[in-house]
């Protein structure tokens, strides 16, 4: 393969997977290239992404005043929910996965296609037609139950739990298939050369992700049909009043969720291991302790769901077994910080927009982590449960890498994507205005927490409003940073400079076929020599050098 | 593209297993029976919970290696079916140890009896002049 192209001038690749076979909805909506349906299933998430910021400005609009602002405290209980549940389900579980994955994971491999292509349309299929019947209750009076789902009182609601519920368990089907075939591409569909241990950082990262798809979404489904079944029959599972047992919902559902946090968290590590050596220019520092450490935590993420349960009536002992597993995770994610930050130490750095969002996502990972661990101590789990110290803690470490791992991908593969360059300059000021508003948005919300503020209340003490008002402001500065990104990528689609196959010199795999990649994914079949992430025989040229001209 | 590095290069088996899906067919059958039995016989509190989960795991065990072929297919591909009985376990495992612990250590033994019995210690002493009314508690809710 030829290394770095900095000095070839940008070309855009005539024949692309945006033009071939042909350009018409009808060939977007039947494709079976994984690329088409990884773009398909990015713009569908981010719709899903818009829809959720849109219920969460309406949420911090409410609390802006201690009483009644817009809204009655019912419309607040299903705004909340609908904004987890449009999150969770239909953004932060599939974005990046369904999303990049499908179109990185089968390049990277340098495969042509994903294992099953048919089963990938199905996928993005149900993913739409999850959304559509969830959408449906939601149009329908929505529900009231926060997007846990919570027995009894779920099972006892006059809302529109059931379709809710039903969106989110055919979503869950979607995410099995996604799983399942990268499962089988990556140990049946490598590239000669590519052996596990030249596997691209994202690739171990995703693998890892799509275990627990497979391995902890069946339970939810199970779950979730459950609750169904007693909300429509009546049956005794979880209602204590007719012989059922509360916690054992619990149970059950966080089984699933406590691992889905890893299905949000283990994409976004992937995208930054591979962002981290870009713009270091650096060789990963420990390959197999990060990719290893994938695995470990998709592993010790099942033992951990119970810290969910500390108040809930869950037996002491079962608290304290399962707040010592928790601790755990912290391990292996504090060996993946260690060895990113150890990447970029005597690097060739490029603050570039990408790798700002990496600086943001390392410090809402290690904030949200430590309070993470904090929060698995049992004794001060008491004092901190559901008040926004927790909202605050899962919106650090959840959504706010989830978020800046997002949005560095979409800026590092964007020439990828679309073979066109955004302005860069306009990047860094988004990049500011996100990060910034994300901290000035959930940093009151720990000390609202500490405090004592409960969640999942409209109206609150007047001590808190000072803390609120500057939560909500914060939320302002970060619309305000989403809607900049999405104008000048808007802009860049079009009249963007035209990128070249590789304009940030990356060693990455999927950087050797044209911008935007042939339906093929290459010309023809790679044989890669070297590892994915080796750049100790290339000059320290920063990222970018190679950057395009207008077409 | 045909080249490839994967490690599943082995051939699929032929689908001519007649006499062997008939027999597994069979046992799922006798299974059900017996688990079916198993709920008629009063078989006593946890032990028939056990025996019908594993009567459960043997069926979709054969399920999966029979009707799903995983009998025919090399080691890594057990290790699948192997793994999942192992996070079964886990969710089952963990589910059961906060049952088995919550009574003794979150409710006393007594809890149910202990505030009726309370408030007619407290009812004596007010009678016998050693406690003043504000501090009654309200009666306990059967």
């Amino acid at each position: 393969m030829s290394p770095l192209p900095a000095g070839d001038p940008p070309v855009y690749a005539a024949r692309n997977y945006l033009n071939t076979p042909a350009t018409g909805l009808r060939s977007w909506l039947t494709t079976l290239d994984h690329k088409r349906i990884g773009v398909m299933f990015l713009v569908a998430t981010l719709v899903a992404f818009a829809l959720g910021g849109v219920f969460a400005l309406l949420i911090r609009i409410e609390l802006l005043t201690p009483g009644p602002t817009i809204m009655d405290a019912m419309t607040y209980n299903r705004i909340f929910t609908l904004h987890g549940v449009v999150m969770i389900f239909l953004f932060m579980i599939p974005a990046i996965p369904s999303g990049f994955g499908n179109f990185l994971l089968p390049i990277m491999l340098g495969a042509r296609d994903v294992a099953f292509p048919r089963l990938n349309l199905l996928s993005f299929y149900l993913y739409l037609a999850g959304a559509a019947i969830a959408l449906w209750g939601m149009i329908h009076g929505g529900a009231d139950t926060g997007w846990t789902f919570y027995t009894p009182y779920s099972t006892t609601t006059t809302t529109k739990v059931v379709p809710i519920l039903l969106g989110a368990f055919v979503v869950g089907f979607s995410s099995i298939l996604t799983g399942l075939n990268f499962i089988v591409t990556t140990h049946t569909l490598r590239a000669p050369g590519i052996t596990w241990s030249k596997l691209p950082l994202f690739v171990w990262s995703i693998y890892a992700t799509s275990v627990i798809q497979i391995l902890a979404t069946p339970v939810l489904g199970m779950t979730l049909l459950l609750v169904a079944i007693e909300h429509a029959f009546g049956w005794g599972i979880f209602d204590p009043a007719r012989g059922g047992d509360p916690v054992l919902f619990q149970h059950f559902f966080w089984f699933y969720s406590h691992p889905a946090v890893y299905i949000m968290i283990l994409p976004a590590m992937a995208v930054m291991s591979e962002v981290v050596c870009a713009f270091s220019r650096k060789n990963i520092f420990g390959y197999k302790a990060v990719a290893y450490s994938s695995l470990g935590i998709a592993f010790v993420g099942f033992f951990t769901w119970g810290h969910h349960l500390f108040t809930s009536g869950q037996s002491p002992y079962d608290a304290g077994v399962f707040g010592v597993l928790t601790m755990f995770v912290g391990i292996f994610t504090a060996i993946k910080i260690f060895n990113w930050v150890a990447t970029l130490y005597r690097g060739s750095i490029s603050f570039k927009t990408p790798f700002l969002y990496f600086l943001g996502f390392l410090f809402f990972l290690f904030f949200g982590g430590m309070t993470g661990v904090a929060l698995a101590t049992v004794s001060l789990d008491v004092h901190w449960q559901d008040t926004y110290f927790v909202v605050a803690h899962f919106h650090f470490i959840m959504v706010g890498s989830t978020i800046m791992a997002f949005l560095a991908a979409l800026h590092y593969w964007w020439p990828k994507l679309t073979g066109r360059l955004y302005s860069e300059r306009w990047g860094l000021v988004g990049a500011v205005l996100i990060i910034s508003g994300f901290v000035f948005t959930f940093l009151p919300q720990f000390l609202l927490g500490n405090e004592g503020m409960p969640r999942r209340y409209f109206a609150y003490p007047a001590r808190y409003q000072a803390l609120n008002v500057a939560s909500s402001a914060g939320a302002s500065v970060l619309a305000i940073g989403f809607s900049v990104v999405l104008v000048y990528l808007l802009v860049a689609l079009r009249h963007g400079p035209v990128a070249g196959s590789n304009p940030w010199g990356s060693r990455g795999y999927e950087w050797e076929t044209s911008s935007p990649p042939p339906l093929e994914n290459f010309e023809v079949v790679p044989a890669f020599e070297r590892g994915p992430h080796e750049y100790h025989d290339l000059p320290a040229a920063a990222p970018g050098a190679g950057e395009g001209r207008h077409a | 593209m045909t080249a490839h590095a994967g490690d599943a290069a082995v051939p699929a088996p032929p689908h001519s297993h007649r006499g062997r899906y008939l027999a597994v067919w069979i046992a799922l059958l006798l299974l059900t029976g017996l688990t079916w039995g198993l709920s008629r016989s009063h078989v006593p509190g946890f032990a028939g919970v056990a025996i019908a989960l594993g009567i459960a795991i043997v069926k979709g065990t054969l399920v999966a290696l029979f009707f799903m072929h995983l009998w025919d297919r090399p080691g890594p591909s057990r290790l699948v079916l192997l793994s999942s009985l192992v996070f079964v376990a886990l969710l089952i495992g963990l589910t059961l140890l906060d049952v088995s612990t919550r009574s003794p250590l979150a409710l006393p033994p007594d809890a149910d009896t202990a505030p009726e019995a309370l408030r007619r210690t407290i009812l004596e002493e007010e009678a016998a002049g050693r406690r003043s009314p504000p501090e009654r508690l309200p009666r306990a809710t059967p």
